[in-house]
């Protein structure tokens, strides 16, 4: 662990704090000030963002640091959650938000990297960032899956959906990104290192967190509902798999394989 | 239903097994005998589900989604070692298998060198115009007093001077080297650039000391810092690459057919073969090593993988998500029954 006395780490922690008093604002029923708060931690990260891109001059998705600094600008996806698909869980979003930064700001490695040739193409960004948003709202899918399962329902004035249908529903907006994340990998890998499937590790993990998704969408469908909470325990699994997807197989070192150069 | 949630739950099991065992020891695995059968089994009950279950064929989107899988292993199985011995013994098709070719600047060559070391020829030559390394400009000098107790780093431009205090006093740089060379002329000796007969870049820095003593010394981007081992002052010359390009032409009949700069990423396709910058020599950059691998199946992994995502987000974006102004707990509950009607109308 390491505090960053730069300005790029001191616009991380301002954006934590800021994402972290929204939550206790809201927490304490003032959702007009956690509101402002959550805005004011956004537009920090999205600047955090910008200026890490202003210093490496190039789109900022290349490692572990830059990955983590994106998720972080997460507000826009709660308004459109709230607002096009009547799901909430605002309070969740800030925790998301704070909680993605906190790697970010204390524990992987920002210091400047030229791009090695390898990650010099047109797909680069887009497989990265396809993938980022749709990790947000997988996470999102979980917490509210996490809700199904422990039994908490929106009121019903907020217009809101039932947990369930809203993991559903977020699962369905995340899971073709996913696939277009994956396909948009596997392309670039043949262009890359030419084959379009090389067996790594971070490959199969990938592949295993979308069959999870897969399996989900086939369990539902199959069970008609009839199983909400298994439903949401599968939402859960993807979500940790994912997670080690994206952090395990980078941080242990416990695997040699192609995909190394993205380590923190 | 339960056999594919039954193959879908077995394939999630074998990754995360492969992940654990290293690329490749899975790459072995995946392509052994039990999982051939395993990804035959996989299509083909692909194929009858779309038979069975009518949705699938009736909503085009689900058909994209499930034919895509079936692209996807099909393209894979053929262009696999096991499709290529199927090809070979059923078509008469010989098709070279994924190997290396290193082949010198001026030269043509067609011998691919397989994993086992077996060479099989193309029935074509590819030459190497030229072969060069480019570079992140500029390139950083790295200063370090051997207690390691201060460092400096700086971007490397001729004629420019770095202070590093009062203790150590000033650094210039005097030269850039592409290519180091002594020439002696009799007696004397100096040191020249002569660019493109290879690579051995260097610095002609030069040191004035607090008390006023001026020295020169060379820094080796190949040899960092073991020239001067008493030195006070560590010094190093690092260029990072940005990108390795070899020229490449296609020769078929004694005449050019083809050119491309071959760079990572950008790689030729000829002849139903890739060719990818895979590596070259480290010690004068005189030849490139590409990578060489047919496209044996890779249309219909393609087309498949275009079919899975197009599928994917007409279903799940346009027909599962309402449209906004739809959007509303009670527009809700009416699809979801709708839904449920459809579902339980259904005989698994
Ligand atoms: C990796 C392979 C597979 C993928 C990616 C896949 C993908 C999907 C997707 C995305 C759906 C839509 C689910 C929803 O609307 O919530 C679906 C539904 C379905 N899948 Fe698959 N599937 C796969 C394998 C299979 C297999 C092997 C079968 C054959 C038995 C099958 C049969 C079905 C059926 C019957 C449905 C329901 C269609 C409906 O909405 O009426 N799937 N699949």
């Amino acid at each position: 662990m390491e505090i960053k006395y730069t300005i790029q780490g001191l616009l991380i922690y301002i954006s934590i704090a800021a994402y972290l008093l929204a939550l206790l604002v809201s927490l304490l029923r003032r959702p007009r000030a956690a509101h402002t708060l959550y805005v004011l931690g956004f537009v920090v990260a999205l600047v955090s963002f910008g200026y890490r891109w202003h210093h490496v001059r190039h789109v900022p998705m290349q490692n572990l640091f830059e990955v983590f600094l994106c998720l972080g600008m997460i507000y826009p996806v709660s308004v459109f959650c709230r607002r096009v698909l009547h799901i909430g869980g605002r309070s969740a979003d800030m925790l998301i938000g704070a909680v993605v930064l906190v790697p970010a700001g204390f524990f992987f490695n920002a210091d400047p990297q030229m791009l090695p040739p390898a990650l010099q193409s047109w797909l680069f960004a887009p497989h990265v960032a396809v993938y980022m948003i749709s990790y947000v709202f997988m996470t999102k899918a979980a917490s509210h899956a996490l809700w199904q399962l422990v039994g908490r329902d929106p009121k019903s004035d907020q217009n809101l959906l039932p947990p369930e249908e809203a993991t559903y529903r977020l699962i369905c907006i995340g899971f073709p990104l996913l696939t277009l994340g994956l396909v948009l990998g596997s392309v670039w890998g043949k262009l890359a290192w030419g084959d379009y499937w090389g067996w790594d590790p971070k490959e199969l993990w990938s592949l295993a967190s979308w069959l999870v998704y897969v399996g989900y969408l086939h369990y539902r469908y199959m069970s008609a509902k009839r199983h909400p909470s298994v439903n949401s325990l599968w939402a859960i699994a993807g979500v940790v798999v994912i997670v080690v997807t994206l952090l395990w197989v980078n941080l242990s070192r416990l695997f040699a394989g192609l995909h190394t150069y993205a380590a923190g | 239903m339960w056999a594919a949630m039954a193959l879908i739950v077995l394939l999630f099991f074998l990754s995360v097994y492969g992940a654990f065992v290293g690329p490749q020891r899975a790459k072995d695995f995946f392509n052994g005998t039990a999982l051939g059968v395993y990804w035959v089994a996989f299509g083909l009950l692909l194929a009858v589900g779309i038979v069975l279950f009518r949705r699938l064929l009736r909503v085009p989107a689900l058909l994209l989604v499930h034919a895509g899988c079936i692209l996807i292993l099909a393209g894979a199985i053929w262009g696999s070692d096991a499709g290529r011995s199927l090809q070979k013994t059923l078509l008469g098709i010989d098709i070279v298998p994924t190997g290396q070719m290193q082949i010198y600047e001026g030269y043509s060559d067609n011998r691919v060198i397989l994993e086992d070391n077996e060479i099989r020829e193309l029935p074509f030559y590819i030459k190497l115009k030229d072969f060069r390394l480019e570079y992140y400009q500029p390139g950083h000098i790295y200063i370090q007093t051997r207690q390691g107790d201060a460092a400096w780093e700086f971007p490397v431009q001729i004629g420019a001077r770095f202070q590093l205090g009062p203790q150590f006093g000033t650094v210039e740089i005097v030269k850039v080297f592409e290519n180091f060379k002594i020439a002696i002329d009799g007696d004397s000796s100096a040191a020249v650039d002569e660019p493109g007969t290879g690579t051995n870049a260097a610095l002609e820095v030069r040191i004035q000391s607090p008390d006023g003593r001026i020295s020169t010394r060379y820094l080796f981007e190949r040899s960092r810092g073991h020239i001067y081992p008493d030195a006070p002052l560590y010094m190093s010359y690092e260029r990072v690459i940005r990108d390795y390009v070899s020229e490449l032409q296609v020769v078929r009949n004694g005449r050019v057919v083809a050119r491309k700069d071959v760079e990572v990423n950008h790689p030729l396709h000829f002849g139903g073969y890739h060719f990818y910058q895979h590596s070259y020599d480290a010690q004068a950059a005189e030849y490139t090593v590409l990578m060489v691998g047919p496209d044996t199946g890779l249309a219909s992994v393609y087309g498949g993988f275009l079919m899975l995502c197009i599928g994917a987000f007409w279903h799940f974006w346009l027909r599962k998500l309402p449209k906004p102004a739809q959007t509303g707990p009670a527009e809700q509950t009416q699809e979801t029954s709708k839904w449920k009607s459809n579902i339980q109308s259904r005989a698994y």
